[in-house]
């Protein structure tokens, strides 16, 4: 496989998961906050800015932190690198490239999902708040990925889209944890125990309430719902699942057993899932959740560009 | 159950039939042959054999229903992203190509003829590329001036003594046909064999269609155009140095913004092969290696869709950042095969195209079986002469150009436009040649504001492979229609549109 081909089927999963976990939370914490009292429902917005990593532009664009202008800077701004529409339209321009690569079926799936979202009107949408919208981009990244289940054999091409969007997703739990939990926790003074609205909205965010009552039968309650997300061996937007992922599908490369590496994103990778197989949540709360997830993210930041380095560029050699 | 089925079926076409003609606005209402040879029709309301089925059906479909269907062909298109991407307001917004439904159609036998001639013609140019690069017996045997050949700016020197593997020069050809509605009859245009597109839209024409008027195709019995990436994949497949069984062959195509990049992808997915880009190859050592996460894979054989000019930096255009540099040593060592050749394009120079006639009798010692338009060669003092008088009635072209650009239609040029020509003729008399306006032929196409059909201009471009012995060419080609009222100009770049070209498998 062509390492051009291999890196843009890498980005094009990458850009497609971004679009859709950006639509989850944007949907879930809109619905959440309509819940709140009108003093929170402000401070709510701030963390989805943080997660999405463009803080400093948000500012430079926007004077206030509110509802319509998080979301127009979430879902549509051309000027956001991160925004929904941006996303779909860089995971297509990706396709584009590499049609002759994906089935026939992927590509004008990615296509009419391209053309659909371009026909949403800003002004409308912003009206009607997020969740149409965010449904749309859920479904259609929802059939994106059945599409390519049902259509794609399963060759390197398709572990570099698993390992895509795998490790795209690991980030973004880690980084909504990470985000939430600080957010929430900052609260505790004043107003007592936190919400099991918001941490139950957390859960939504992912899609892991059900999930969640299945696997522990009781009230919501933080720890509990960090556990899931992190360490859940099953849940397949957990940490742990998305690392696994990533590791399968990199081993599925390079062909290396169980307790070897070819490379240094395969050690990481292994590294990361071993340690999520046998820590506890009480031990990671004991260590700081903070100080951990932000060990996890700088771990999956090597992995990506290890896996860059390895499959994608090819240095010049005079 | 079956029988039920078919009674029901029986019961419906009764219906179809009995429903009185006049009360559905037809398509055709108004539709005016003009002083043209109409495609469709020989009398007003009396269709040609060949179209006859199909007129059956069109007449039978309220206008409504059709613009139905054709919204449904379009985005259809859309989906597919059979697009090309076009610049405005600093943006880039993508276009579809205007796609008519009416079919363009030819009988078999008129068919034949054309394929007889097409397999002559590329055979002697094929022939022609061999000798002018090879020992040039037609220029010392003075068939063609020397002048003509040496100042063409496509004529490559480095190919001079240049062995191409089986000798194939023209692996694809696209050659521009006309029916002139003066005689009825076909007319070669232009030649093109560097590197022709839009045989994809011929396929995926074809494929909408028949989801679209499944059963006007059913009835009228046409031949099949499917088997073109299988034919064109087994002769880059013979070219290869390392013997075909384990040729890596590969498309080398300008990237995503080329405006062909829909076929490009199209063909690599329909043979089987990689799509690359110049920054994929790379040359060491005289071989061609594409960049795999497994590291460097040997390739023998590049489908390139470039022009010559941009194909390698070292050997031709310094800026090129498309092409790989190494790559012509790597050719002319025998290390790697093109397709098309290079060089091709002193075959297809407007000029030369004069002189493709004599090459055929001095070839094959036959004679042309397809005619040729009358050329004016302005490098000729007595010719240059005549179209200097004579600008208004003419048709100017650039003689290295293609896409309609560099064109001059004298009856419908303005004052200025005129002068402007003739001073640039008559500073560069080989850069142009005239030839007459030929009156194209028209075919039933349909028109948006009206919702009704008109007759529009339109051209044919056959797709010929050549294996090194025989010619094979898809039965067809692509239809090229003037889609606005009026105009002869037929280039995708320049406002038409395509249709499906059918050959039957009988008259009609």
């Amino acid at each position: 496989m062509l390492s051009r081909i291999a890196d843009s089927l890498f980005w094009l999963a990458r850009y497609i998961e971004r679009a859709e976990d950006t639509a989850r939370i944007l949907d879930v914490n809109y619905h959440m906050l309509l819940e709140q009292s009108q003093d929170s429902y402000q401070l709510r917005w701030e963390p989805l800015i943080v997660m999405a990593g463009e803080e400093h532009l948000f500012r430079r664009l926007y004077s206030e932190v509110n509802a319509e202008n998080v979301f127009e800077f979430l879902a549509f701004r051309p000027d956001n690198p991160s925004s929904i529409i941006q996303c779909i339209s860089k995971a297509r321009e990706n396709a584009r490239t590499i049609r002759d690569c994906i089935s026939r079926e992927m590509w004008e799936d990615i296509n009419g999902l391209y053309h659909m979202v371009g026909r949403f009107s800003p002004r409308d949408e912003i009206v009607a708040g997020p969740h149409r919208f965010c449904d749309r981009i859920k479904f259609g990244t929802h059939r994106f990925h059945g599409v390519t289940d049902a259509t794609l054999p399963r060759d390197e091409g398709w572990q570099f889209l698993r390992i895509g969007w795998s490790l795209e997703r690991a980030e973004m739990t880690s980084r909504l944890v990470d985000v939430q939990y600080q957010n929430l926790l900052d609260e505790l003074p004043t107003t007592g125990t936190p919400d099991n609205h918001q941490w139950m909205a957390v859960l939504r965010s992912v899609g892991a309430v059900e999930a969640y009552h299945r696997q522990y039968h009781s009230s919501i309650e933080p720890e509990k719902v960090a556990g899931m997300l992190i360490l859940n061996p099953q849940h397949p937007r957990s940490i742990r699942f998305s690392t696994t992922e990533v590791q399968s599908g990199l081993r599925a490369i390079s062909g290396s057993d169980r307790g070897s590496y070819a490379n240094e994103a395969e050690r990481l990778a292994g590294k990361v899932v071993e340690r999520l197989s046998y820590d506890r949540i009480e031990e990671i709360f004991k260590q700081g959740l903070h100080s951990y997830l932000n060990e996890l993210s700088a771990m999956f930041a090597s992995i990506g560009s290890d896996i860059a380095r390895n499959y994608f560029y090819y240095a010049v050699v005079a | 159950m079956k029988a039920l089925t078919w009674r029901l079926l029986e019961y419906y076409t009764a219906m179809e039939a009995a429903r009185p003609r006049a009360m559905i606005p037809s398509l055709f209402a108004g539709y005016d042959l003009g002083n043209f040879y109409d495609e469709m029709f020989s009398r007003p309301g009396e269709p040609r054999r060949p179209y006859a089925k199909v007129f059956e059906r069109l007449a039978s479909i309220s206008s409504e229903q059709f613009d139905e269907r054709r919204k449904l062909a379009d985005l259809s298109f859309l989906i597919q992203g059979i697009t090309f991407t076009v610049y405005s307001d600093g943006r880039n917004t993508e276009r579809l190509f205007p796609f008519d439904l009416i079919p363009r159609i030819l009988a078999n036998s008129e068919w034949r003829q054309i394929d007889r001639g097409l397999t002559q013609r590329v055979l002697a140019l094929n022939l022609f590329l061999q000798d002018v690069y090879g020992k040039q017996c037609i220029l010392k045997d003075g068939k063609i001036p020397r002048s003509l050949i040496y100042s063409c700016p496509y004529f490559v020197r480095e190919m001079v003594g240049v062995e191409v593997p089986r000798g194939i020069f023209t692996h694809v050809c696209g050659i521009d046909l006309v029916r002139d509605s003066k005689t009825g009859e076909f007319y070669v245009l232009e030649d093109n064999v560097r590197t022709p597109s839009g045989i994809s839209y011929v396929l995926e024409n074809r494929l909408v269609l028949t989801r679209i008027f499944p059963d006007a195709f059913h009835a009228s019995e046409v031949l099949p155009v499917d088997h073109y990436p299988a034919e064109l994949s087994r002769i880059l497949r013979s070219i290869s140095p390392r013997g075909a069984d384990d040729a890596q062959v590969v498309l080398l195509s300008p990237g995503i913004y080329n405006s062909a990049y829909f076929e490009h992808s199209f063909l690599a997915r329909q043979m089987g092969i990689e799509l690359v880009e110049g920054r994929d190859l790379i040359v060491d050592g005289g071989i061609v290696f594409m960049k795999t996460i497994r590291g460097l894979q040997r390739v023998d054989v590049i489908y390139r869709r470039m022009d010559d000019e941009f194909l390698d930096p070292l050997a031709f255009r310094r800026d090129s950042l498309l092409g790989v540099p190494g790559l012509m040593s790597a050719y002319r060592s025998g290390n790697v095969a093109l397709a098309n050749a290079v060089g091709n394009g002193v075959a297809d120079d407007k000029a030369i195209y004069a002189y493709v006639p004599e090459f055929i009798r001095y070839y094959l010692g036959e004679d042309p079986i397809l005619r040729t338009v009358e050329t004016y060669i302005c490098a000729k003092p007595g010719d240059l002469n005549y179209v200097l008088g004579h600008l208004a009635e003419l048709v100017v072209k650039t003689v290295g150009e293609s896409g309609g650009y560099g064109m001059l239609i004298g009856p419908t040029a303005d004052r200025k436009t005129l002068e402007l020509f003739r001073k640039r003729i008559s500073q560069n008399p080989r850069n142009y040649i005239a030839q007459p306006v030929i009156p194209l032929s028209r075919v039933p196409s349909y028109d948006v504001s009206s919702h009704r059909l008109g007759g529009r201009h339109v051209d044919l471009r056959p797709y010929c492979l050549f294996d090194g012995k025989k010619v094979v060419i898809v039965p067809g080609g692509l239809t090229r229609v003037a889609l606005q009222r009026g105009s002869l100009v037929v280039n995708s770049s320049q406002g038409g549109g395509s249709k499906d070209t059918w050959v039957l498998r009988g008259e009609g």
